[in-house]
């Protein structure tokens, strides 16, 4: 499997095997490949007029930010109530950990393991998953390619699901609005939660995958 | 010029050569699995009947009531632009904001460029306006979440099953007509196809026209400034 990856991988020739090596980068959003010039490391892309960069520039600095701004806002969203729950006069807090034990003991474990998922498990491993990729650059860990960019594909492809908690409490603040006997609203902590939505997703469009490759040098060249 | 053309993963900036794919296949980079390309046929055709879908189903899924709660004989519906306007009303701005632009304005701006993008290219008439237009269409992709939306819907009934009788709205089949318009129309959408038309047809354009395309900013500000600073 892993010979014939590197045979694909060299088969444009004994010459450059990296677009930043062979002096030509890719328009990040229509794909089309451009020359660098020696003297500048941007340029319009004749096809969609975007800013080309070889690497997003302040790539790791930004993703950095992002990344430990969603992690302080973490704690906030998960320790303060996110809910507020009106009954019969009597004003009941709860936190989303509250919503998701609620759902355990109702028995209702399916809809349990969603909620989890989709506000607890996600961002907790959004943001663990970006600081250690963002770590193996840093001290140049060259292995685990391939599988450290399949996770940050998975990373970009869940950031959205944490929105999920959101958008019930919003539903539920229309729907639940029975006068004296019930009404639902949403409490401090859904601001927070936003926010970690928020730095998270954009942590992740910040971030270059590029990066994590440039950390080697191609196998195959390594072994000449 | 090339016999090959030569092409580079955007995720891991491996040099590849292009190669031919057929349609329902998909080309993977061989180094980190990024897609390069997955054909559709009649792609644009298909996205432009999707997009004028969503469009016309959009107003009624979002403003109309999705679900009636029926609890002890007293009744409460709402629609989606409701969920907005509470969370307003409890003055709770920022997370209306996003519930705002998540669910309501960037899905319907998302319908509407990919709408445009798709005529202009049917009809033959795109340009460098429309390449833009696409462009900025990537921008929004992930910021329109009518999918976690929908899920949101499931667990709110779900949540309230037992302790109310919940009726369905004509808004909520809107819902799922306009969320099944937008996968679809995304899900469809043959990116390189779209770009190479685009690029093909304001070029041509651009030539009958006489009109530039737009450039790259002009040399004389880059290399000299860096060596005559350095020297005395
Ligand atoms: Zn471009
Ligand atoms: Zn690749």
């Amino acid at each position: 499997m892993n010979n014939r990856q590197n045979d694909i991988a060299c088969n444009v020739g004994q010459g450059p095997v990296t677009g930043k090596e062979a002096g030509l980068m890719i328009c990040h959003y229509c794909h089309k490949v451009v020359s660098c010039h020696d003297y500048d490391e941007a340029t319009i892309c004749p096809r969609c007029c975007a800013t080309v960069h070889t690497r997003k520039p302040g790539s790791i600095t930004y993703t950095w930010a992002l990344v430990l701004t969603s992690l302080i806002l973490l704690f906030p969203a998960n320790l303060l109530p996110i809910m507020q729950v009106d009954y019969l006069g009597s004003q009941e807090y709860s936190t989303i950990m509250d919503g998701i034990i609620y759902f355990f003991k109702e028995g209702s474990y399916g809809i349990g393991i969603v909620i989890l998922t989709a506000s607890v498990l996600v961002p907790v491993f959004k943001i663990a998953g970006i600081m250690l990729i963002l770590l193996s650059i840093h001290f140049r860990w060259k292995t685990w390619l391939r599988h450290k960019t399949m996770m940050f594909r998975f990373i970009e492809f869940i950031g959205r699901w944490s929105m999920l908690d959101i958008f019930v409490i919003a539903l539920l603040t229309v729907l639940v609005n029975f006068g004296f006997f019930s009404t639902i609203s949403a409490a401090s902590a859904a601001t927070y939660f936003c926010g970690v939505v928020i730095s998270t997703m954009l942590a992740a469009i910040t971030f270059d995958t590029r990066l994590i490759w440039d950390t080697c040098i191609p196998p195959n060249r390594e072994e000449e | 010029m090339n016999p090959k053309k030569i092409i580079l993963c955007p995720e891991c900036d491996l040099l590849l050569e292009m190669s031919s794919v057929e349609e329902g296949e998909k080309l993977l980079c061989p180094r980190c699995g990024a897609i390069l390309g997955a054909p559709v046929k009649d792609s644009v055709e298909k996205v432009l009947a999707l997009t004028s879908a969503g469009l016309l189903i959009y107003v009624p899924a979002i403003f109309l009531p999705l679900l009636t709660f029926d609890a002890a004989g007293i009744e409460s519906s709402g629609s989606i632009a409701d969920s907005f306007l509470a969370l307003i009303n409890t003055h709770f701005y920022f997370t209306g904001l996003m519930v705002f632009l998540t669910a309501i304005l960037i899905p319907l701006v998302k319908l509407v460029m990919l709408f445009i993008v798709a005529a202009s290219l049917y009809t033959g008439r795109s340009s460098r306006k429309t390449a833009v237009l696409f462009r900025l269409y990537h921008h929004l992709d992930e910021w329109g979440m009518l999918e976690v939306y929908m899920i949101g819907i499931l667990v709110t009934i779900i949540k309230m099953l037992h302790m109310a009788h919940v009726n369905y709205d004509v808004g909520f089949y809107c819902f799922i007509g306009l969320l099944a318009a937008t996968l679809g129309s995304a899900a469809l959408m043959d990116k390189k196809l779209f770009w190479d038309e685009i690029d093909k047809q304001a070029l041509a354009r651009e030539q009958k026209e006489g009109i530039l395309p737009c450039r790259r900013p002009e040399p004389n500000n880059g290399p000299p400034a860096l060596s005559t600073q350095g020297r005395p």
